[in-house]
C-alpha cells in the first residue's frame, strides 16, 4: 500500500491505543472487535511491513462509515478517515477490493448512481418537470433521495413550493461525487467527476438536500480547488433561514422532539445549531445523550449495498439512543438516517416513538 | 488439526452461536492478536506475528457461552476470552490458540433498576457505554478508570479493576452484586443476589480477579449512584512522598476523598507539568472531595487543616480541575508511553507501614540492576490502612532484537516484582496477572497456590479455560 508519509504515522499511533474503539458506530453494532479504529490500524500497520496481504484487511477497510467519531474524539489529532480513504484508493488501484464495490462502480459507470437505477419515480419526473427549466436557485436532491426516496424529494419540493420559494430542480442532476469518493478516496477520476459536477451548476443559490453531498461541495471542493460560484447551502439551514425571516411559520406543537444530528452536518461542517432552531418552532427538544458534534451514525444506503446486515444493526442501535431519550418524535435530515432507522425500528415497550424527516415534520406544522 | 476436523468444529461452533459470529478471518485472528500488553505491542511492531487463535466465536449470551464451552470441553480445545483488548498483561492472548470468545455481543442493557441501585448488563459492554446509561438515568457508575472507553464490564471484574475515585467508592469488587457466569463445563450459574452475606464464601470473590480462568462471565449486576451534588479539587506540593505519605494516612482516618493522587517528585517534573502545568519541585497531590456541598465544605476545611501540618503547599483547585479535564489525555498517543519506548506499570500495594519501603526498594533495585531504566510513581488508590504504588519504568532504547527486548523486559519484571513481594506487597494492584506475572504467582503465595489449583482442577479438569494465565 503505497500511503503518505502522514497517514502512516496515523497508522503507527492508532494500531495500539485504545481511546476511542468505543465510539465506532459499526463495532459497537456489530460487537466485532475489527471494527473499531485501532484494529483497522492494526491490520494496516502489518500490510504496511509486509506481514499481511491487503487482500485479507480491505474488507476490514470498507466496513468503516467515513462518519470521523474516532478523528473528533482524538485528543491528539490524529484522523483515521483520512488513512481509510488512502486505503481504498490503494486497495481499488490494486484491484483488490470485494465484487460488490466493484459492482457499485461499474453501476456508476454506466448508469450515473451506485445503484444502477435508470429511471426516476414517475411522480417525481411529472414534479420536477413542472418546476422551471431555470431559475436563481437550485434544489439538489442528490442520488441517495432521487432514486431511493422519492417520496422524500417530493416533500422537499413541495415545503419550498408553500414557502414560496422559486427554485428549479434538474432532472439530469449531475453528481456531487459523494458515492465514488466514500469508495474510491481521492483520485484522478474523483477529481474529473467534481469539476464536471461544478461546471454544470450554474445558479446562484443551491440549497442541497442531503449533507454527504453538502460536505462534498463544501469541504472536498474546496480542498481540491474546485471552484462552485454557487451559495451552497444545507436544507436544513435554509428552511431555518426561512423560520427566521418569517417566511415559513410552522405552528408549535406539543410534540417533544429529538434529531439525528448528521454526521457530515454536526461534524465536518459543524452545523448542529439550525436543525434544533426548525425543531423549536414545532415543538420542544428531547436530546439523545450523544447529539451534535457527538452525534452517532444511523446508517448509510450506500453501505447498506454491501453490508445490509451491519447498517440494519447500526440503525437498531441507534434507535436505543432515540427511545431513551424519551422524545415523541425522532426527526431525520438525511435520506440514508431516515430509510434505515424507518426500517428498523425495534420493539418499543411503552409509548412508540415516530420517525419524520425534517420537511416531513415542517408540513405536518404548516 | 486436520482441515476436515477443524471445518466439522467450526460448523458445531457456526451452529452454536451463528455463521456470522464465527470468523476464521486472517483480519479477526490478527486483532485478536495484540492486545495492549507491551511485549503483544513491541513483537507485533517488530514485525513478528503473535499468536492467534484458530476461530473467533462471538456468543450473545450465556446459553450461546454455554453451547461453546462445551463444544471446547468435548474436543480438548482452549478457550480465551476477550472483552475489549485493552489489557496491559496478556491476559486476552490466546497464547495456546484455539477458541477466542469474544464477549462484546453480550452488551445489553437487562434492567434499570433505581430502586436498588443497579444496572443488569452484559458483561461485554464497554463500560463508558454503562456509563451513558446510568447518566442517561442522571446517575452515574463511579468508576472512572483511564481505560473506560476501551474495556468492557466482564474485563474489569476479569482482573478486578479500579477507577480514579476508587478512595471513595471502592474497586470493582464493591461495585457488583450478582454476576451470572458460565463454568467449563457448560453449567450456567449465578452468585449469590447480593454480595454482602454469611451464607458460605462470597462466590464473586472467587471469580472476580480469575482473568477468565474459571468461567466466562456473561451478565453482571453493577451499582449505580446519585451524582455528588459537588465535586471539589484541591491540588498540593509536598515536600517529598514520605510527608505526603504521613497526610495522606491521617486524612484517611478523618474523612473519605474520591481521588486521591500523588505523584513522586520525577513524576511531578514530567508527566504533570506536561499535562497540568504543575512546574514547581516537590511531590504533586491532588485531592477531590464530593458529595452534599455542605459536608464537602466541611471535608475541605479538614484537609486543609491536615495537609497544613505536613508542611503541604496549597495550589489552589486550578491544578486539581484541569487534572480531572485531562484524565484520560495521559493516555493518548504522544501523552501516553509508547514504543519504541519500554515500559511497564508495576502497580503494587501495600499497608502504609510498608508502602513506602517498597516504593524506594523498588526505586533502587530497578535503577541499580538496570541503570538503562527510569523509574517513576504515583499513589493513586488509598485506603485507610495504606495505599497502592503506580510505579513505572522507562527504557527509552530497549533492544532492536524482540527475543533480547522480552528478555530484558521480563528480567526488570522479575527485579521490580520480587522486591514488592519481599518488603510486604503483592504481585498486582489492579491490572491483573495474565500472561506477563503468571509466572511470579506462586512466589506469591507459595503453598496457598494450591488453593486456585485446586479450583482450576476442579472446575476445568481438561483445562481449556485461559491457559498458562494467572500462572495456572
Amino acid at each position: 500500500m503505497n500511503l503518505s508519509q502522514k497517514n502512516k504515522e496515523t497508522i503507527n499511533s492508532c494500531r495500539f491505543c485504545w481511546m476511542c474503539r468505543h465510539i465506532c458506530p459499526i463495532g459497537n453494532a456489530t460487537g466485532q472487535e475489527r471494527n473499531t479504529p485501532r484494529a483497522r490500524a492494526l491490520g494496516m500497520s502489518f500490510v504496511l511491513r509486509n506481514n499481511e496481504k491487503p487482500e485479507n484487511i480491505i474488507n476490514n477497510i470498507y466496513e468503516c462509515s467515513l462518519c470521523g467519531a474516532c478523528t473528533k474524539e482524538c485528543v491528539t489529532g490524529w484522523n483515521p478517515v483520512a488513512v481509510i480513504l488512502e486505503a481504498r484508493r490503494e486497495g481499488i488501484f490494486a484491484g483488490i477490493v470485494s465484487d460488490s464495490i466493484k459492482k457499485m462502480i461499474g453501476n456508476f459507470e454506466k448508469t450515473g448512481n451506485i445503484y444502477g437505477i435508470t429511471k426516476i419515480d414517475t411522480e417525481l419526473l411529472n414534479e420536477i418537470k413542472s418546476l422551471p427549466p431555470k431559475s436563481d436557485t437550485l434544489l439538489f436532491l442528490g442520488k441517495d433521495t432521487t432514486y431511493k426516496n422519492p417520496q422524500g424529494a417530493l416533500n422537499a419540493i413541495r415545503l419550498l413550493k408553500k414557502i414560496g420559494n422559486d427554485f428549479t430542480v434538474l432532472s439530469d442532476e449531475p453528481d456531487s461525487g459523494y458515492a465514488i469518493h466514500f469508495l474510491v478516496g481521492s483520485t484522478a477520476e474523483t477529481k474529473n467527476l467534481f469539476n464536471e459536477t461544478a461546471k454544470k451548476l450554474d445558479f446562484e443559490t443551491i440549497i442541497v438536500y442531503d449533507p454527504c453531498d453538502a460536505k462534498i461541495f463544501l469541504r472536498e471542493y474546496k480542498e481540491w480547488g474546485i471552484d462552485v460560484k454557487s451559495q451552497i447551502k444545507t436544507w436544513t439551514s435554509h428552511l431555518a433561514q426561512q423560520i427566521e425571516n418569517g417566511t415559513l411559520k410552522p405552528k408549535r406543537t406539543d410534540l417533544s422532539l429529538t434529531f439525528q444530528d448528521h454526521f457530515a452536518l454536526a461534524r465536518d461542517l459543524e452545523e448542529t445549531e439550525p436543525a434544533r432552531k426548525i425543531l423549536r418552532a414545532c415543538g420542544s427538544i428531547r436530546e439523545m445523550l450523544l447529539h451534535g458534534k457527538e452525534t452517532v451514525f444511523a446508517g448509510s444506503l450506500l453501505m447498506r449495498e454491501y453490508l445490509p446486515n451491519e447498517i440494519n444493526l447500526v440503525a437498531q442501535e441507534r434507535w436505543n439512543s432515540v427511545i431513551n431519550s424519551g422524545a415523541d418524535v425522532v426527526v431525520t435530515c438525511s435520506t440514508a438516517e431516515y430509510i434505515c432507522l424507518n426500517e428498523n425500528k425495534i420493539e418499543q415497550k411503552s409509548s412508540v416513538t415516530q420517525l419524520l424527516s425534517i420537511e416531513e415534520l415542517v408540513l405536518k406544522c404548516l | 488439526m486436520n482441515d476436515f476436523l477443524f471445518a466439522m468444529i467450526q460448523s458445531e461452533l457456526e451452529d452454536a452461536v451463528g455463521q456470522e459470529n464465527c470468523s476464521a478471518n486472517p483480519i479477526d485472528k490478527l486483532v485478536h492478536s495484540v492486545d495492549y500488553f507491551w511485549l503483544s505491542r513491541m513483537w507485533a511492531d517488530r514485525g513478528r506475528r503473535m499468536p492467534e487463535a484458530d476461530i473467533i466465536v462471538s456468543p450473545q449470551n450465556a446459553h450461546e457461552t454455554s453451547a461453546v464451552l462445551k463444544i471446547a470441553n468435548y474436543y480438548k480445545i482452549p478457550v480465551t476470552t476477550w472483552g475489549a483488548g485493552g489489557g496491559t498483561q496478556g491476559g486476552a492472548i490466546p497464547v495456546c490458540g484455539g477458541i477466542l470468545l469474544d464477549t462484546k455481543r453480550m452488551n445489553k442493557i437487562h434492567q434499570v433498576n433505581t430502586d436498588s441501585m443497579y444496572i443488569e448488563c452484559g458483561t461485554g459492554i464497554i463500560y463508558k457505554h454503562l456509563e451513558d446509561i446510568a447518566n442517561d438515568y442522571s446517575y452515574t457508575t463511579m468508576h472512572y478508570p483511564s481505560s473506560l472507553t476501551c474495556s468492557t464490564v466482564g474485563g474489569f471484574l476479569a482482573h478486578r479493576g479500579i477507577g480514579v475515585v476508587s478512595t471513595k467508592y471502592g474497586k470493582i469488587d464493591d461495585m457488583v452484586l450478582q454476576i451470572e457466569l458460565v463454568l467449563p463445563n457448560g453449567d450456567i450459574i449465578e452468585t449469590s443476589p447480593v454480595p454482602k452475606h454469611a451464607a458460605g464464601p462470597d462466590l464473586n470473590q472467587i471469580f472476580i480477579g480469575s482473568e477468565g480462568t474459571l468461567c466466562v462471565m456473561t451478565k453482571a449486576q453493577m451499582r449505580i449512584y446519585v451524582q455528588p451534588e459537588e465535586r471539589r479539587f484541591r491540588g498540593f506540593l509536598f515536600k517529598n512522598i514520605s510527608d505526603a505519605l504521613k497526610a495522606g494516612k491521617e486524612l484517611l482516618q478523618k474523612i473519605k476523598p474520591s481521588v486521591m493522587r500523588l505523584y513522586d517528585e520525577a513524576e511531578t517534573i514530567s508527566i504533570i507539568k506536561k499535562i497540568v502545568g504543575v512546574s514547581k519541585k516537590g511531590a504533586f497531590m491532588n485531592i477531590a472531595l464530593e458529595g452534599i456541598a455542605e459536608i464537602v465544605a466541611i471535608e475541605e476545611k479538614i484537609l486543609l487543616d491536615v495537609f497544613k501540618k505536613y508542611g503541604a503547599e496549597d495550589l489552589g483547585n486550578e491544578y486539581g480541575e484541569k487534572w480531572w479535564k485531562e484524565k484520560i489525555t495521559f493516555f493518548y498517543p504522544g501523552h501516553a508511553l509508547d514504543l519504541p519506548q519500554m515500559f511497564g506499570t508495576m502497580d503494587t500495594i501495600a499497608p502504609f507501614d510498608k508502602i513506602e519501603t517498597i516504593y524506594w526498594a523498588m526505586k533502587e533495585s530497578i535503577e541499580t540492576n538496570f541503570p538503562m531504566a527510569r523509574f517513576i510513581a504515583h499513589f493513586s488508590h488509598w485506603y485507610e490502612w495504606g495505599a497502592m504504588i503506580y510505579d513505572r519504568f522507562i527504557v527509552d532504547e530497549p533492544p532492536a532484537d524482540p527475543m533480547e527486548a522480552l528478555r530484558l523486559h521480563n528480567q526488570i519484571w522479575n527485579c521490580g516484582v520480587r522486591a514488592a513481594l519481599a518488603n510486604g506487597g503483592v504481585l498486582n494492584d489492579h491490572h491483573g496477572v495474565g500472561i506477563k506475572l503468571g509466572r511470579l504467582m506462586k512466589e506469591q503465595y507459595g503453598s496457598a497456590m494450591q488453593v486456585f489449583e485446586a479450583l482450576k482442577r476442579q472446575l476445568d479438569p481438561n483445562q481449556i479455560l485461559n491457559p498458562f494465565k494467572l500462572g495456572l
